[in-house]
Parts: structure tokens; C-alpha cells; sequence
């Protein structure tokens, strides 16, 4: 166990050194003069060599490479991700609001999701190829293959357009949420419904269920103690896809609902070239990710002792 | 794998064909017109420069299934290549290589290529370089499991045995035994790669106008979205039915493989 996590912990500091080191040679080799995309987004049009050359000094920009990577990176380990290059405002608390904003789009988009595709699987998986069945199982192909685009447009065009019923754009009032929180809601609820239905029928068709039923275990107390544990396990796996769906989802939905959050904070950062705001919020992003992934990677372990130590 | 054909075959066509079929240019600006909704004359309507939204959607099949088409081969052949190093290589090289898939696989593939395809320089191979760089590493691990388990086969260890050298080996036995599953991959990676070029294309990190790249109508049409949905609708349905036909056709041959009734 204590392998296992050492082993988890060697690896995401793997992942967040190469995120960084890939981010900030992105940046280092991004076209232009950095300096002078800074000075510009600062100044406007006041641009003079002096002033590009204070803010070359200002933004470290004049070291070389790997002084500059190694300087930036011993700020990280502090915490110190110093202030945008564009606002002058300390990076982390805008990074902090941003998040905020964004946690509970995602945190609700998983949740409604859930509570979509646990009774659309259930009633699937009842009897397999009816109607029902089918009729999820379409669904889940439709869900998936919808972008958030077009899903977005939908949900403005009934619920905001047509019916007058929810705010779109902005994120004024928590109502402002409802809408893109569902975008992506019924991404994740076609995807999950697949898994949990195929789930919960793999579980069914193990040979200890009839061995169970045949010792008069009642159908409910099988479906509890049974069935669903066994289809708990895929789902634990695909969340940290779900997780990777719902990050890159942020970033579009935010978009077309005129959010603040992370994606659109990611999304200003690259325009304006704000070199710490871009790494600070690709650092988060991983560091959201492996953290993730490493605990599903424990409970996986813990909820089926079919996994030994060694497949770390 | 007749469904991967015919889909293969039903896209180029409509690369090809498409603009010959569109009834105008697509760049040609016409501001009398502009946001004029589907008529006789136009028949999905005008965009706000007055260009014709069928001939733009028809043209930007080009764009949109066609880069992604080529993109989802040049990740197929970066993984394929990463995942048979893997298998046929040395221990070190195996970890090596698969530790630094896992380090991709660790991050958010669009949230990376928009990171990348964002501070590139705007255009068509930063573009293609984003998306290629995240899209590989299915192919590898499928490429890699594959190619481990043919090692211990009879026809391989003989081949071996008879001193065929391991690219000898690669080509002529791994490939045949690895292209059902890649084939499966590939429907994924072209379906999420017209995802991705649409999505970059919105975000203004893709391809650029005038180029009636569907992403980036869709990004053009936003302004209208509320006044004149239908603008942001048809390219989002082109988007969608295109991306709906591909996973079907990847479902299904997901299904007679595990079946096994692959031709």
C-alpha cells in the first residue's frame, strides 16, 4: 500500500514538472516578443524600446532559458505565482475567484448527469434489447455525439428564448448556472448510462448471482449488495474521463454562456499572452487532474480487492 | 469494416464533391443579403457578411472532415509507432515510453491543444501539430497491449526463429493482427478530432477566417445567437451529424469484433 501511494505520488510529480516544463517552453518559443505583447496589453499604444526593455527586466524575461524555468519554478513550490503581466494583479486570487465560479458548474453538471443516466441505465437494464433499452442506448449515441455548441444553442433557444424561464448569459445570479451546468450535464449522463448499464448487466450475468438466487436471497438485497458494487466499478473508472470531459466542456460552455471561470480565464490568458496566469491556471488544471486520478486509483483498489499492489 | 469504408468513402466524397455542389462561393461578400433567412435563393440563409451558409458548410467539409481525417492518421502513426517501440523494444525503453503516455494521458487533451494551438502562431500547422500531439496515446497503449500479447505466438516466434529481423516482424505480423482494434481507435480519434478543430475553431484558435471552417462560423455567428439562431444551428448540426455517423459506425465495429465476425 505504502508502494502503491509512493509510487502515485512519484508519478504525479512527474506529470506536473512536465506540464510546466512543456507550458513554459510553449511560452518561451511562443511567437512574437512576449515583452512586447505584455508592454502593449499594459500601456496600449505608448511603446517605446525603454519600455519594452523594463518590462522584458520586470517579467524576467532577459535570462535564459532553463534560469528563467528554474527561477519560475522555485516561485511554484512557494506558491509564489506572482501577478498577471497584464492586470498587475496578483495571479492566485484571480485564478481563486475563476475556480470558483467554475467548481460548482462542474460539480453540478456531474451531479445532474448522475442523477440522468443511474435511472435511464436502471430502467435499460431491466430487460435488455426492449424498448426501453434501445431507447437509452439511442440516447446515450445522440448525447455523445452532441456538441456543447449545439446543446448549448438548444437549451437558449427553449428554455430562454421560448419559455423565458432561465437568465443565459453572465453569471449574475445562481440561476445563470442552471443552463450551462445542464450543457454539460447531458454529456456526462450519455456517457455514464452506457457504462452503468453494460454494468449492471455484467453483474448480473456473474456465476455466484444464480448460486445466490438459487440460496433465496431476495432481488433487491442482490441488486444492493451485488449487482450494484460490481457495476460501481466501472463508473469509479470513468470518472477521471468524465473529469477530463467536464475541464475540456468548461472551456466552450463557458464561452457561449458568457461565463467567468477557468476556461474563459484560460482562454484570456492565452490571447492576452499572460505568461503567469496561462501557467498558473495549466498548473491547476494538472494538478486537478492527477490528484483526481490518484485518488481514484485508491478507492478503485479499496472497493475491488480483485486488484493487487503491484498494478500500480 | 465494410461501415469503416463506406464511411471513409462518404466523407471524401463529400470533400471532394461539396463544393462543386455548393450553389455560390463561400467568401463572396454580399452585404444587401446579409443574415437573410433560408429562402428560395439561399437555402440555409446568409451569414452577416451576406456569404451563402450551404456553399460555406459544403466547403467546410473540407476543413472540418478532412483535417481531421488527416490528423487522426498522423496521431495513428505516431502511436502505432510509439505502442510497437514499446512491445519490441527493451524493458527500459517499454517504461520509458509508456510512462511518457501516461504523462499526456495526464492532462486534458483539448484543454492542452488549446493551450498549445493558443500560443503557437495562428495557423493551419499549429493547428494540426496541437491536435496531432494530443491525439496519439490511445494508439499507442492499444498498439502496445496488442503487440505484447503476439509475442508468445506460435507464427511470430517461429518468424523469429527463422531470423526475420523485428521491423520484418513489425510489418508483417503485427500490422495485419493490429488493425481491427486500430481501425476501432481511429473511428474515436477522427470523430474527437472534428470535435477539436470545431472547438478550437470557436475559441478563435483555429482555423482562421474567411476559411468556412464550421468552429469557426460558429464563432462568427455567436454574435447572433440570439437574434438569428439558425446561423450558429446549421453549423452545429453539420458538426454533430458527422460526429453521430462516425461513432456509429465505430460502435458497430466495436461490436462484430468482439463478436468475432471482423471480415
Amino acid at each position: 500500500m505504502i508502494l502503491t501511494i509512493a509510487s502515485l505520488l512519484f508519478r504525479a510529480c512527474v506529470v506536473l514538472f512536465g506540464t510546466g516544463l512543456a507550458t513554459f517552453a510553449l511560452l518561451w518559443n511562443s511567437p512574437g516578443d512576449p515583452a512586447e505583447a505584455i508592454a502593449m496589453a499594459r500601456y496600449d499604444a505608448l511603446l517605446t524600446e525603454d519600455v519594452i526593455d523594463v518590462v522584458r527586466t520586470q517579467a524576467g524575461l532577459d535570462q535564459g532559458f532553463w534560469r528563467a524555468f528554474f527561477a519560475w519554478g522555485k516561485g511554484v513550490l512557494r506558491l509564489e505565482f506572482g501577478v498577471s503581466s497584464v492586470t498587475g494583479r496578483p495571479v492566485l486570487t484571480d485564478l481563486g475567484t475563476a475556480a470558483l465560479y467554475t467548481l460548482p458548474l462542474a460539480m453540478g453538471g456531474l451531479i445532474i448527469g448522475l442523477c440522468l443516466a443511474l435511472p435511464l441505465a436502471i430502467l435499460a437494464a431491466r430487460l435488455p434489447g426492449s424498448f426501453m433499452d434501445r431507447l437509452a442506448i439511442a440516447l446515450a449515441s445522440i448525447g455523445a455525439a452532441v456538441p456543447e455548441f449545439l446543446l448549448g444553442l438548444l437549451l437558449i433557444l427553449l428554455f430562454a428564448v421560448h419559455l423565458d424561464w432561465l437568465p443565459t448569459m453572465g453569471a449574475r445570479t445562481p440561476a445563470h448556472a442552471i443552463l450551462p451546468a445542464l450543457t454539460l450535464a447531458l454529456g456526462v449522463a450519455a456517457a455514464l448510462t452506457r457504462i452503468i448499464r453494460s454494468g449492471i448487466l455484467e453483474g448480473r450475468n456473474q456465476p455466484f448471482m444464480s448460486a445466490l438466487q438459487r440460496r433465496g436471497i431476495k432481488p433487491w438485497a442482490l441488486g444492493r449488495d451485488h449487482v450494484a458494487p460490481h457495476a460501481a466499478i466501472p463508473v469509479i473508472t470513468v470518472f477521471g474521463l468524465e473529469l477530463a470531459f467536464l475541464l475540456e466542456g468548461v472551456v466552450v460552455v463557458e464561452t457561449i454562456f458568457s461565463r467567468p471561470g477557468l476556461g474563459s480565464f484560460l482562454v484570456k490568458a492565452i490571447v492576452a499572452r499572460d505568461f503567469p496566469q496561462v501557467q498558473a491556471a495549466v498548473l491547476l488544471t494538472a494538478l486537478v487532474f492527477v490528484v483526481v486520478n490518484g485518488a481514484i486509483d485508491l478507492i478503485y483498489r479499496a472497493v475491488d480487492p480483485r486488484i493487487g499492489d503491484d498494478h500500480a | 469494416m465494410r461501415s469503416v469504408l463506406a464511411l471513409m468513402f462518404a466523407s471524401l466524397t463529400l470533400c471532394i464533391l461539396g463544393p462543386i455542389f455548393a450553389p455560390y462561393d463561400p467568401t463572396t461578400i454580399d452585404i444587401p443579403n446579409r443574415l437573410s433567412p433560408p429562402n428560395n435563393e439561399f437555402w440555409l440563409g446568409t451569414d452577416r457578411f451576406g456569404r451563402d451558409l450551404l456553399s460555406r458548410i459544403l466547403h467546410g467539409a473540407k476543413w472540418s472532415l478532412g483535417l481531421a481525417f488527416f490528423i487522426s492518421l498522423i496521431s495513428l502513426v505516431i502511436g502505432t509507432a510509439i505502442g510497437l517501440l514499446a512491445a519490441l523494444g527493451s524493458k527500459w525503453l517499454d517504461w520509458v515510453l509508456m510512462r511518457t503516455t501516461d504523462t499526456f494521458l495526464a492532462f486534458p487533451e483539448l484543454v492542452a491543444a488549446i493551450v498549445i494551438a493558443g500560443l503557437l502562431d495562428a495557423g493551419l500547422w499549429s493547428l494540426i501539430f496541437a491536435l496531432s500531439i494530443t491525439g496519439w496515446m490511445r494508439y499507442a497503449r492499444v498498439a502496445r497491449g496488442i503487440g505484447l500479447s503476439l509475442m508468445s505466438r506460435g507464427y511470430v516466434v517461429q518468424a523469429r526463429l527463422a531470423g526475420l529481423s523485428s521491423v520484418d516482424i513489425a510489418r508483417w505480423h503485427y500490422l495485419s493482427a493490429l488493425l481491427p482494434s486500430l481501425t476501432v481507435v481511429w473511428t474515436g480519434a477522427f470523430a474527437r478530432a472534428i470535435l477539436g478543430i470545431s472547438s478550437l475553431g470557436f475559441l478563435g484558435f483555429g482555423v482562421q477566417p474567411p476559411a468556412p471552417e464550421w468552429g469557426a462560423m460558429l464563432l462568427s455567428a455567436r454574435d447572433y445567437m440570439l437574434a438569428e439562431p439558425l446561423q450558429m444551428l446549421w453549423p452545429a448540426l453539420a458538426i454533430f451529424i458527422s460526429v453521430l455517423g462516425i461513432n456509429l459506425v465505430g460502435d458497430a465495429l466495436r461490436d462484430s469484433l468482439a463478436g468475432g465476425r471482423a471480415d
